[in-house]
């Protein structure tokens, strides 16, 4: 399934959709970003609550399929801004990691 | 990082890469604050690299020379309402005082305080891996002051190797004594 496909599917709102055909293959949840750099895999949804500009690092240095940004959290203009010049697909949902992570693994 | 000593490893590890002989690692902690300082005296950077450094993006290319560690370093000070520096002077520009300083401020009362961990092992970690440059680490805690001069250290090995397995279990026990000491 590809990000735009799971954006359709599951309800998320895409904050910055640069590369929208991306594969998902997995998900992963985390927050302290130096453990998430080295765990998270390539084409993984990962899902977080943290909303600095590392995050993008993080997610371009594991190749992940998109970001997926829990709780509502806010996203700065610039974080959005830089997101679409990496090519980073930076999407938002309301619900919690938990019930996140659930809704996608019923659609892949 | 999941402990504060996996960033002084980290950080002190660009700093061997600049070329430092001598690298500093001073803490100094109260009851609310940790303040982090690593200075080196190795190449330093110019005033448009170091602004740059803190952008995680700079670090992230593939010709990096740094990781990211100063963008994390950064980011977990300033969770906790903490702050963060970074100065440096190349040596083309100032030959004779030359070096890069990061000083980092922690609130430890913080709930998102990163815990400093095992600071005594990051050590041993670069002194192993680096014996034939020089680290002065100084830990200051309310009550003692945790001291380790490699340069004096090396003075009395006279040649023997500082890298090697008995003097780095030496280093260890010098430090944990210092650690654990009662009578201050």
């Amino acid at each position: 399934m590809t990000v735009s496909e799971l954006i359709e599917k599951a309800g998320f709102k895409a904050a910055t959709l640069p590369e929208p055909d991306k594969e998902i293959t997995g998900v992963y949840i985390g927050d302290l970003l130096s453990w998430v750099m080295g765990r998270a895999n390539s084409g993984d949804v990962w899902i977080t609550i943290m909303s600095n500009m590392n995050i993008l690092a993080v997610a371009s240095l594991a190749d992940t399929a998109c970001i997926l940004v829990a709780e509502d959290v806010e996203l700065s203009q610039d974080l959005l801004t830089t997101a679409k010049q990496k090519n980073i697909n930076v999407l938002l949902t309301e619900l919690g990691a938990y019930e996140a992570a659930v809704k996608i693994s019923k659609l892949i | 990082m999941k402990e504060l000593s996996l960033n002084i490893l980290d950080i002190a590890e660009n700093s061997v890469k600049a070329g430092a002989s001598l690298t500093e690692i001073r803490i100094e902690e109260d009851e609310t604050h940790l303040t982090l300082v690593i200075k080196d005296d190795g190449c330093g950077m110019s005033e448009e690299v170091v602004k740059s450094v803190t952008d995680p993006f700079y670090t992230t290319r593939t010709t990096r020379n740094v990781g990211m560690g100063i963008p994390l370093l950064k980011m977990e000070a300033e969770i906790t309402g903490g702050s963060f520096s970074i100065t440096s002077k190349s040596q083309d520009e100032y030959p004779n005082d030359h070096g890069t300083t990061v000083t980092a401020v922690f609130d430890k009362t913080h709930i998102d305080f990163t815990p400093l961990g095992d600071v005594s092992a990051s050590i041993l970690t670069l002194i192993q891996g680096h014996p034939d440059t020089d680290f002065l680490f100084i830990h200051k805690l309310a009550d003692r002051t945790v001291t380790l001069d490699t340069r004096e250290i090396r003075e009395v090995l006279e040649g023997v190797p500082i890298g090697s397995y008995e003097i780095i279990k030496w280093i260890e026990g010098f430090l944990d004594e210092q650690y654990t000491n009662q009578e201050e």
